[in-house]
């Protein structure tokens, strides 16, 4: 098992190394010019000029590359563009990733226990009218965007029931209860466009598991039927959802950034899309990357959850 | 010589029965009957477009947002032009944009996955490693950057209206790229360890030949299930890209670029700019995916 952890995070290692050099290479070698449009059209080259030597566009490419490398592990993301007083990680990323993760974990809340109950049902109901409506519900609600599922639900449980706030911009100093009355709104179109995956990878992973032998073998033992559901089922069909959950994360921080745009919620969608209009390169650059390294820690502790789960699963990096 | 003339058209044969067969099956999908029928209502939208519009969707007509009434059955967006021409218009570019990058994003997905299972060794090792990493970059994030970097270009930045459309494109295309070239090796990995690759191999035929004239008609199901599938995906993406700014430009009337202009009246109670793009959206994607989802299941029958 350690062995299996060892190899699976020199793994990530390796990809979270290719994923930088990527972004880095990205911003690097597409044409543009951030400095001219930082600076706007009507500004002097001279000045232009002089902020490319601030800025480091001008530092040689590998010790530019070489900043990005240790920033990484130093989490000194340098200065946002903008405004060179404020750093990127501690003045904007990480007070976003907070709150954005504060809507992503509601999100999952309400979704995760719901769609497995949902694929359990489909799946020891299967063909059924009650399957086909969760297979279809899901189908349809997990492929249209996060921003239009927001919009539509601003509109119908904001605007005319009057349910959930329809604007997610939380007034500051509030209370846990007011916080999420407000967040109830974001949470529930990005829970919604989740609920469809995850209700699927449990239902053909339960109804795997009820055709099997030892569910079979489980049931004319005697169990009843919760006690094979418990001890069996869910145990077996867990596995391939933990892994679409924790794929789902890294999908999570990008379709976040639509739901929060849509209700105006104060987190990564902010920061990004201010960064993106001023042409604030290094905050885009180490959102990626945040997001990335996310999404990869999130695989690794589901790829290590089900081998300490299911020991064969440790064999299949021995023979990749 | 003739014999494996006489294999090869019975394999082309037997394609094309099975191909009948799934039509076959397809058509009585209830699931693809509707998806169509909501497809194609669209698509219809996008090529008639301003020319069976009540109003010109560009100009604005009247006072601005008037609440839906008889003459303008959506009401009128914050500068006064109809929502139901903007709606019915906003077809195209979606239309245009998704399923050109996901045709190209299948192609060049189909071409280096080819190329990763059929000749295995340090090239599929190298492209492995690196789709790997390109998987773990939100792709709606990767846009942007792309986007926002593209904006600062003097070059790309004088382009016009509608290389806008073409950078987009090929942005999402490349962006599909490394998810489709996983799907088509693993297909072809399933194939060239049988009896015909091998034969070929033994005739003499070069790799491009095995590749595109013996594996190529052999994984067809997969590549056409991935193209219908990424194509929901490709709208999915392009209006995100469009909502937040990147993606297709003002004044189109598009929907994703409608949606970002009427969230601000949201806060005045204005619900119908938001709301008709927003179901439209809804609609195609659901279409869309309803057709990809039977013919997935048709396929993997």
């Amino acid at each position: 098992m350690l062995r299996y952890v060892a190899k699976r995070l020199l793994l990530s290692l390796v990809t979270l190394w290719l994923i930088t050099t990527i972004v880095f290479l990205m911003v690097k070698l597409l044409p543009g010019d951030p400095a001219r449009a930082l600076s706007g059209p009507q500004a002097p080259e001279a000045s232009v000029e002089a902020l490319r030597f601030k800025l480091g566009l001008k530092d040689p490419f590998f010790s530019q590359y070489w900043r990005v490398l240790k920033g990484l592990v130093t989490l000194d993301f340098g200065h946002s563009w903008r405004n060179q007083r404020i750093e990127v990680w501690k003045g904007l990323l990480a007070p976003a990733l907070f709150r954005s993760s504060k809507l992503a974990g509601l999100a999952m809340l309400i979704t995760a226990p719901l769609a497995i109950v949902a694929g359990l049902v489909a799946a020891r109901k299967r063909d059924t009218l009650i399957d086909r409506g969760i297979v279809m519900v899901g189908l349809a609600t997990s492929s249209i965007p996060e921003f239009v599922t927001g919009a539509l639900l601003a509109v119908v449980f904001g605007l005319n029931l009057h349910w959930l706030k329809p604007i997610a911009s939380i007034p500051r100093h509030s209370s846990v209860i007011t916080q999420l009355h407000y967040l109830l709104l974001p949470a529930l179109a990005m829970a919604i466009v989740y609920f469809g995956y995850i209700a699927r990878m449990m239902r053909s992973g339960a109804a795997k598991a009820l055709e099997s032998d030892y569910v079979r073998t489980a049931t004319m033992k005697g169990l009843t039927d919760g006690q094979v559901i418990r001890r069996h089922v869910l145990r077996n069909a867990l596995a391939p959802t933990i892994t679409v959950m924790s794929v789902q994360i890294g999908y999570l921080f990008g379709g976040i950034i639509g739901v929060e745009a849509v209700t105006n919620y104060q987190g990564l969608a902010t920061v990004i899309l201010n960064a993106a209009t001023n042409k604030d390169l290094p905050v885009l650059q180490y959102a990626v990357i945040v997001i990335a390294v996310i999404y990869m820690a999130a695989t690794l502790l589901a790829d290590i959850t089900i081998a300490w789960l299911n020991p064969r699963a440790r064999l299949d990096l021995d023979s990749a | 010589m003739s014999a494996t003339v006489d294999t090869l058209s019975a394999a082309t044969q037997e394609r094309r029965r099975a191909r009948r067969e799934n039509w076959h099956l397809l058509r009585r999908r209830p699931s693809f009957i509707i998806g169509s029928l909501i497809s194609l209502f669209w698509i219809a939208c996008a090529i008639l477009g301003d020319h069976v519009t009540p109003y010109n969707p560009l100009n604005y007509t009247t006072k601005p947002t008037l609440t839906p009434r008889s003459g303008h059955w959506f009401g009128t967006d914050k500068i006064g032009r109809d929502i139901f021409s903007r709606v019915i218009a906003g077809a195209r570019d979606v239309l245009l944009v998704a399923p050109a990058a996901a045709v190209l994003g299948v192609l060049f997905g189909t071409i280096l996955g080819m190329i990763m299972g059929y000749r295995r060794g340090w090239v599929d090792l190298l492209f492995s490693r690196f789709i790997e990493a390109l998987l773990a970059l939100p792709v709606i994030l990767i846009g942007l950057l792309i986007l926002t970097l593209a904006d600062t270009s003097p070059l790309l930045g004088a382009i016009t209206f509608h290389s806008r459309k073409l950078l987009v494109i090929y942005i999402v295309a490349l962006l599909f790229t490394p998810i489709v070239a996983r799907t088509v090796r693993s297909a072809v990995i399933g194939e060239r360890e049988l009896d015909y690759v091998t034969s070929a191999k033994l005739r003499g035929e070069s790799g491009v030949y095995i590749m595109s004239r013996e594996i190529l008609p052999n994984i067809m199901g997969p590549i056409i299930v991935e193209l219908t599938v990424r194509i929901g995906y490709a709208i999915f993406t392009v209006s995100t890209l469009s909502f937040l700014g990147v993606g297709i430009q003002r004044p189109s009337p598009d929907w994703g670029l409608a949606i970002s202009d009427g969230r601000d009246l949201l806060r005045a109670n204005i619900w119908w700019p938001i709301t008709f793009p927003a179901l439209a959206i809804a609609t195609l994607v659901v279409g869309v995916n309803l057709i990809a989802d039977s013919i997935q299941s048709v396929y993997d029958r």
